[in-house]
């Protein structure tokens, strides 16, 4: 079986396997004292426990884990790993980079279509795999896009900023009476992107312009206010929370201007920078005076 | 607040302060001709393909030193306290950003040049999550072009890379990576054209290489000669500006003629016994960037316990990762030098691999690392390098500083850090 870490990794190729089991998960709360050893501060979290389950042998029923370049934290972890093998320290699946190329240059696209080549040859997919793998994550974007979203009536809260580990975010907000609007980390990790063109007779092709053309994460480049505000809009935000972790280091570089669209779409925000991954510093408080606040 | 400690270094070779000098001159020179005449300039990163701008005369700004410049003034304090008040968390990270929270803080009273007029273009490699946000910005803040380099994955891992890099190195770097690199300084070259007006010569530009791999010819002579020099002939405050200043340069005839008189220096000062300490009986190794806010720190052991640091990456780095056989692609082989710059010295196994062959080359008796404590990048490699030399033998002292940030730093509390360190490894 196949596992992945970080986003931006063509899950058509790795749909096409059927060996996909997922992105690794990780646990927020449990102790991570050997991957502590290894890891320096600046890790995200979820990083110290996916190489605590890696050298725990939880992983190991595992074939391959594909590491993704288009995250800090994924990619410098796959550089660990493959060092701690190699040092006889971790044993455990055998860990891949898929690298992204995300510059708007015919160069950084040829690589992206290099790169996608690479993996699909590492995954021994042929051509006719391949499409059926698209046509396969086709039908599951479709399936994700028709599902019937869960209308609610109430007062919507957008939640942004690092990715929260898991709902308990959205949880709080949820326990103050507010709707919760925002993906985790692993929505992100999960989400195959929009749909790739089908029978193109070129399918490596496809998936890398699918690939190439998504803009978003760490290392995308976009106009972060005016995404933020769109997502606002789209969402009906009546307020927002701007979320960034301790160890967050470039969503962060965002933050003065998505307060300022807040700000000029006339929706209250609420600033938490430098916090607790797994929400344990108070945050709870902070949201349910922020949100009682705004319900007068 | 800030509180400034740091201390100056003492200098023993007479070519430090020439190169110290030529630095200051050429400050002047380029504030001239970006400020007062309006030339085109770059900003661009250290791991940058500055041969490219050099061979087209287009003046470069290097964020480093600048950011070195500015920390050196004993402002960094005041720009970071002024992105804070811009909104920006007080944790962001601090070694690349120093020159746009100075762009920011918009003070033409206080900033270095009265603050840096517009360049033609930003340039920076995309080798941490952050760079692309901080040049992104700061590009927009002075309201010119970003241009970012691609900075790949690498899958050839070669922990004994520095062995064979300057002949090797098309499977060392990859043949892909670097195809990546050469179209995209292709790109550079034509948009800066297009910018400036100037032209790209080839061959003056391989002339260029040729220099380069003079100069850091004679820098690595002299490196390793350290290595193996009982006593040290020049700690590494001296090492920095005689190998950092011509870096800046590199392939001029000033750099390579500087090269060559700090290599002499170097050898004159072995063959006549001569040590950066009086009685030499620790051999230390600093790993991370230079500390450019406290100098004096890298000397404060020499004379009371003998301690001296005798590596830091600069000096050394000149053999394997800048010298490279041109084989009649010179573009290529810059390509080699700048696409894995920065991950040698932040990734392992490139790191470890180095750093641990190099502290048994030099005879390191106790190394001490710096670690940012908020700069993945520059933490980055720092555990796994420390436990390879422990497990080689070496005791290591890891600190929690900023190269640029004098907060929190208190020289006599770190150099009492350090010296309690070796005495309770039984190394002093």
């Amino acid at each position: 079986m196949l596992a992945t870490v970080g986003a931006d990794i063509p899950l058509d190729l790795l749909n096409a396997t059927r060996r996909f089991a997922g992105p690794l998960g990780w646990n927020v709360d449990r102790p991570t004292p050997r991957a502590d050893a290894w890891l320096e501060s600046k890790f995200a979290p979820w990083a110290r426990s996916i190489l605590e389950d890696w050298a725990d042998g939880r992983l190991d029923e595992l074939a391959q884990v594909i590491f993704s370049r288009s995250d800090d934290n994924s990619q410098r972890l796959y550089y660990y790993i493959c060092e701690l093998r190699e040092r006889g320290a971790l044993a455990g699946p055998e860990p891949v980079i898929f690298d992204v190329a995300r510059l708007r240059r015919s160069s950084s696209r040829d690589h992206m279509v290099m790169q996608v080549r690479k993996l699909a040859e590492r995954l021994d997919l042929d051509g006719s795999d391949i499409e059926r793998g698209i046509a396969e994550t086709n039908v599951h974007r479709s399936k994700l896009a028709s599902a019937p979203s869960k209308v609610r009536d109430g007062r919507v809260c957008l939640l942004a900023g690092t990715a929260p580990p898991d709902r308990r975010l959205h949880h709080i907000i949820e326990a103050a009476g507010w709707i919760a609007s925002g993906p985790t980390l692993g929505d992100i990790w999960r989400d195959p992107g929009d749909a790739v063109v089908e029978r193109t007779g070129r399918p490596i092709e496809a998936i890398a312009d699918q690939l190439y053309a998504t803009q978003g994460g760490p290392r995308g480049f976009y106009d972060s206010a005016s995404r933020i505000a769109q997502h606002a809009a789209d969402a009906g935000s009546n307020a927002a929370i701007l979320w960034y972790t301790e160890e967050e280091e470039a969503l962060v570089w965002h933050l003065p201007a998505q307060r300022r669209a807040l700000e000029q779409a006339g929706i209250p925000s609420l600033i938490l920078t430098r916090r607790d991954w797994a929400a344990r510093d108070g945050v709870d408080i902070e949201i349910e005076n922020f949100l009682k606040e705004l319900n007068g | 607040m800030t509180t400034a400690t740091g201390q100056r270094s003492r200098k023993l070779l007479a070519c430090t302060a020439e190169a110290n000098a030529y630095q200051k001159a050429f400050g002047q020179q380029l504030k001239r001709r970006v400020v007062d005449d309006g030339e085109p300039f770059v900003i661009a990163q250290a791991d940058t393909p500055h041969e490219i701008f050099h061979a087209m005369d287009i003046p470069v700004i290097a964020n480093q030193w600048w950011s070195a410049y500015i920390s050196a003034k004993q402002l960094s304090g005041r720009y970071f306290d002024a992105m804070v008040e811009k909104g920006y968390p007080a944790n962001s990270c601090k070694y690349c950003s120093l020159g746009l929270a100075c762009t920011l803080a918009n003070d033409p009273a206080t900033a270095p040049w009265g603050g840096l007029p517009r360049p033609t273009m930003l340039v920076a490699r995309l080798t941490c999550d952050c760079i692309q946000h901080v040049f992104g910005q700061w590009a927009e803040a002075l309201d010119t072009e970003f241009f970012p380099i691609e900075a790949p994955a690498w899958e050839h891992k070669d922990a004994q890379w520095f062995a064979h890099s300057r002949t090797d190195w098309e499977e060392i770097y990859g043949p892909e990576r670097i195809a990546l690199l050469v179209k995209e300084m292709r790109d550079l070259i034509a948009t800066l054209e297009k910018r400036t007006g100037r032209t790209f010569d080839e061959e003056k530009f391989r002339l260029l290489m040729e220099r380069t791999n003079e100069q850091e010819a004679y820098i690595w002579e002299a490196a390793q000669a350290i290595g193996t020099a009982r006593p040290c002939p020049v700690s590494i405050a001296e090492q920095m500006p005689n190998v950092m200043i011509p870096q800046w340069h590199r392939g001029s005839e000033w750099a390579v003629a500087h090269a060559r008189k700090f290599r002499d220096e170097v050898m004159d000062r072995i063959a006549a016994g001569a040590g950066a300490s009086s009685s030499e009986r620790i051999r230390l190794m600093w790993i991370g960037a230079g500390l450019w806010h406290d100098p004096g720190f890298y000397q404060a052991l020499e004379e009371s316990i003998g301690a001296v640091f005798v590596w830091s990456m600069y000096m050394p780095f000149a053999g394997p990762q800048y010298i490279r056989d041109l084989k009649g692609k010179p573009m290529e082989a810059l390509a080699s030098r700048i696409c894995s710059m920065n991950e040698v010295l932040h990734l392992p196994p490139w790191m470890n691999g180095w750093m641990t062959s190099e502290a048994e080359r030099c005879g390191i008796d106790a190394a001490v690392i710096l670690l940012p404590p908020d700069n993945r990048l520059s933490q980055s490699g720092t555990k796994l390098t420390a436990q390879a030399l422990e497990a080689a033998g070496v005791p290591v002292l890891m600190i929690d500083a900023d190269m640029v940030d004098a907060k929190n730093w208190d020289h006599d509390r770190m150099v009492r850090m350090v010296a309690d360190f070796l005495a309770e490894r039984g190394v002093a």
